[in-house]
């Protein structure tokens, strides 16, 4: 019960951050794609920098240990991404 | 405070800044619940549940069943609090309203008949959960939660996303690009 709070709670935290971020949006989306706005890659990119810091320093502290990493499978995760990738620049989702 | 207040009402915060702050939640999620953040898996739960209720031999399937399972899973509860806050967010700087078409772009792409929005918005985003399904993650939850670990799915997955993105927004643009 208390790990659907939580996540309720994240929840809350990563759509306020998507939406102050521009990423709700059509245009900062498919502008990614055309070079002209870079928001979603700057956004993507400090998360990431962030987090890995975060994680990698926690888990060496002995604090926390890593959930499984997605499987890698590099032809479906290729392929995936390509299929994605231009449902993303369709929608702008 | 005053500065405080107007910052928190902009409609949009500098990325990096948001960014960095989606980077704590991420950390936050494995630290409490020992869970990745992710956004396409909680649809593919949903769709277990209704499909299993409408056509249950089709969806009594390996991937259904075990990968997927429909039920309310930890995702689909974070899709709710990501509705809800990017509801809040767009509360917070007054810019909540009904919309039926994204802003003035698309228009001077499409045009600005409703069903050409939907229609795409619709196809579009089977595509997009479809390569979701096959790669294991979206961009949340592949590219971004996987990335932090270092997987090197993520990694795959976004040079993958870019370089048909980037194509499909070349043939949309044309000359506009």
């Amino acid at each position: 019960m208390i790990n659907y709070i939580l996540a309720l709670f994240l929840g809350l935290f990563f759509g306020f951050l998507l939406n102050k971020a521009g990423l709700t949006k059509y245009h900062k989306i498919v502008n990614v794609f055309r070079f002209t706005d870079l928001a979603v890659l700057k956004f993507m990119m400090s998360g990431l920098v962030v987090a890995m810091i975060g994680l990698y320093g926690l888990r060496d502290l002995g604090l926390i240990t890593f959930p499984n990493i997605p499987a890698t499978y590099v032809v479906g995760n290729i392929l995936g991404g390509l299929i994605f990738g231009a449902g993303m620049a369709l929608t702008g989702y | 405070m005053e500065w405080l207040k107007n910052q928190f009402s902009k409609e949009l915060w500098s990325p990096y800044f948001a960014g960095a702050l989606l980077g704590i939640v991420g950390v936050l999620a494995v630290a409490l619940s020992n869970t990745l953040l992710g956004a396409s898996g909680g649809f593919e739960n949903l769709a277990g549940i209704l499909g299993q209720a409408v056509a249950p031999d089709l969806f009594d399937n390996l991937y259904f069943n075990f990968v997927m399972p429909p039920e309310i899973t930890w995702q689909v509860v974070l899709l709710i609090g990501v509705f809800f806050g990017g509801l809040l967010g767009a509360l917070s700087s007054k810019t909540l309203k009904w919309r039926f078409l994204p802003e003035k772009q698309w228009g001077e792409i499409f045009g600005t008949q409703r069903w050409k929005r939907w229609v795409l918005a619709f196809v579009g985003a089977i595509i997009l959960e479809y390569g979701a399904g096959i790669a294991g993650g979206c961009t949340s939850g592949l590219a971004i939660a996987g990335g932090m670990l270092l997987a090197p799915a993520a990694f795959l997955f976004m040079g993958g996303m870019f370089a048909s993105g980037i194509l499909v927004a070349l043939i949309i643009y044309r000359a506009r690009y």
